[in-house]
């Protein structure tokens, strides 16, 4: 199987080894557990074997015998668990609790000088711990076996007692240490988690770049990603440098196939035909420069003063047929900067003030202020007009191509221009009686 | 009348000779920008019809040589881009009208004869009024030496004004004049442009008579 979640994997690879080396650290634990408790049985019965070593005595007559054996009650009970056995020459004194048995003498002499510690089957099918060893009561005598022996099962209980309870608390242990490991993937994997809601970002905008400033070892990763927004960007900047390279390049030719229409056109109807379609031919360059346009705009910040701007605006409608007509007046406060490309600006206002131009009566008045914390400019003309959902039409046509003549293209083209420089476009009714267009951008 | 054509396509370039000669026009072509400046240069022409995107050199930077040469022929500039900012940029590199391509043939002849009459009227009618210079015939006002860019509207109501030797023009007169019979309610419109006029070029340009009406006063 195959665990597609590099989650998952994290956790289940760190679950089983935290297992394994609990389990590890369980035998070793049992292990040094027994051996502790052999030790201290031990030394308990080294206290009875020192007892019974103080008793010897041997007889002028070779008597032998132990005087005042260990007191405990389970030497005197039958079967009592705790054994002790003296052997000299062949004679055997035992405790009562060994009964009518014997323990069994040892595979190999012990040591004369320390105790000796083992564990071996005993009488009455006991496993006992056995400490033995050979004392010599008087100069070169013979020597004495001393055997004490203890009930093996003692030991045996506590461990397993020991040994559940210890299990249980490693299964604890395992649990928490699983729980951190959660935790610890969960957290080291945010960096990635991240990633698709800042990718989300730069779906948006191409021109938007990850932050760098994550994880070491996301770092590699991010840096990839943006240098391929980077490529992507590119991309885009070219593709859209060569569909305006392309309508620039059809616009002269397309002058030059009227140009020969007009000579060679006796043929009315198809004069006309061909007009119609180079006039279709135009629409379509025009919005694809309009686009191209509007996308250039949304990816640069720009500066542009709009007093200067519109007196440029100005100077030059006043020398346009509809425009050498009317009073053109400027209430824009000297300084007034919006956050757009002077060239944005231009084309943004420049559609506008078209249209006001085309319908004004005598009078258009280019207005700009800062309000609070925004930037606005309006454009007022004293002409006839428009209703509420002439207004709505005027920008839902925005840069379709397939509406007629070109008109309204203007408007739609500003609100696109102020839009994607984090602006929008209004229309009201003028103060002047005909159409008002805000542009408003809050900072 | 001596017209010249600076137009890179040939076609296009073709189209405006036949149609300037039609309207009376000597016609001389010039395909790409150095040539054009050379002949602009050197020749008397009376108005000259120039494209933008031109080889070798292009139009504007034709004309900002041609106006930095002290030639003072009209231009009408052709362009193929048609966005605002060009037609900005040409009207301050000193064109005098700008048309978009594709352009109604009848559309330029009518403005290029606008412009060779505005040029070609005798400099014999010039009023001075202070330090102000107007020359009715080829529409072109100095103050204190200095060439106003006025709109034609501003034209002829500072012209209308310099004909009154002085006397107070009121308001509705001034509408009847520049607007005609349906001037009834153009007062406002008469009041902005005067407000427009001094805040472009100093409030003694014109002054006020209380109850009477304008003076032109001509004060820099």
């Amino acid at each position: 199987m195959i665990v597609r979640s590099l989650r998952w994997r994290l956790l289940i690879a760190g679950g089983i080894a935290i297992f394994l080396a609990l389990v590890v650290a369980w035998a070793l634990m049992m292990l040094l557990f027994e051996r502790h408790l052999e030790r201290r049985v031990a030394a308990e019965l080294e206290q009875d074997a020192i007892r019974v070593v103080a008793g010897i005595a041997i007889a002028p007559d070779g008597r032998f015998s132990i005087d005042e054996p260990p007191a405990d009650a389970r030497f005197q009970t039958p079967l009592g668990g705790l054994y002790w056995q003296a052997t000299w020459r062949g004679q055997a004194r035992r405790s009562p609790s060994l009964w009518d048995q014997a323990l069994p003498p040892p595979p190999s002499a012990p040591a004369a000088s320390e105790w000796r510690t083992r564990i071996a089957p005993g009488p009455f099918e006991q496993r006992l711990i056995y400490l033995e060893r050979m004392v010599v009561p008087e100069r070169g005598g013979a020597p004495v076996l001393v055997q004490v022996a203890q009930d093996a099962a003692v030991i045996d209980a506590a461990g397993r007692e020991f040994g559940r309870e210890l299990a249980l608390f490693l299964a604890l242990l395992w649990l928490f240490l699983a729980a951190a490991a959660w935790l610890q993937v969960h957290l080291g994997l945010r960096p990635l988690r991240q990633i698709p809601g800042l990718l989300a970002q730069l779906e948006q905008s191409p021109s938007a770049r990850l932050p760098d400033d994550g994880a070491s070892e996301v770092r590699p990763l991010v840096g990839a990603i943006n240098r391929l927004a980077e490529a992507r960007e590119q991309d885009l900047e070219r593709a859209r440098r060569r569909a305006t390279d392309l309508a620039h390049g059809l616009k002269t030719p397309i002058a030059a196939a009227a140009a020969q229409l007009r000579r060679a056109g006796d043929d009315a109807d198809h004069v006309a035909g061909v007009e119609k379609a180079l006039a279709a031919m135009k629409r379509v360059v025009d919005a694809e420069l309009a686009r191209s346009r509007v996308a250039a705009a949304g990816r640069a910040a720009g500066r542009a003063d709009c007093l200067a701007t519109v007196e440029r605006l100005v100077a030059v409608l006043e020398r346009t047929e509809a425009g050498e007509r009317l009073v053109l007046d400027v209430e824009i406060s000297p300084g007034l900067i919006a956050p757009l490309a002077e060239e944005d600006l231009t084309e943004a206002l420049g559609g506008i003030a078209e249209n006001a131009v085309r319908y004004a009566r005598r009078r258009v008045v280019f207005g700009g202020a800062r309000e609070d914390s925004s930037v606005r400019l309006w454009v007022e003309d004293d002409g006839p007009g428009i209703d509420r959902a002439q207004m709505a039409r005027a920008l839902e046509r925005g840069l379709r191509l397939d509406e007629s003549g070109g008109q309204g293209l203007g408007l739609a083209i500003a609100r696109d221009l102020a839009e994607a420089t984090g602006g929008s476009l209004s229309l009201s009714r003028a103060a002047l009686g005909g159409l008002r267009v805000e542009l408003g951008w809050s900072a | 009348m001596r017209a010249m054509v600076v137009e890179d396509e040939p076609d296009v370039a073709e189209d405006l000779r036949r149609a300037l000669e039609a309207a009376g026009f000597v016609v001389d072509v010039s395909g790409d920008g150095r040539d054009a400046w050379f002949q602009g240069d050197v020749e008397d022409y009376d108005v000259a019809v120039l494209d933008l995107g031109l080889p070798q050199l292009d139009g504007l930077s034709v004309l900002k040589r041609w106006r930095a040469a002290g030639r003072q022929l009209p231009v009408i500039i052709l362009s193929a881009r048609g966005d605002w900012t060009e037609r900005v940029e040409g009207i301050e590199a000193g064109a005098d009208d700008y048309l978009p391509k594709p352009f109604k043939m009848a559309e330029l002849i009518a403005r290029v004869r606008g412009l060779v009459r505005r040029a070609s009227g005798r400099p014999s009618n010039v009023i001075t009024v202070g330090q102000l210079r107007v020359d009715s015939a080829r529409m072109t006002v100095e103050l204190a030496g200095v060439p106003l860019r006025l709109s034609p509207l501003e034209f002829r109501l500072i012209d209308y004004l310099a004909h009154q030797n002085g006397r107070a023009v009121s308001t509705g007169e001034l509408a009847d004049h520049l607007y005609g019979a349906e001037s009834a309610s153009d007062a406002n419109a008469i009041e902005a442009l005067v407000a427009r006029l001094r805040r472009k070029h100093g409030a003694g340009l014109i002054a006020t008579r209380r109850g009477f009406g304008y003076v032109l006063e001509g004060a820099a």
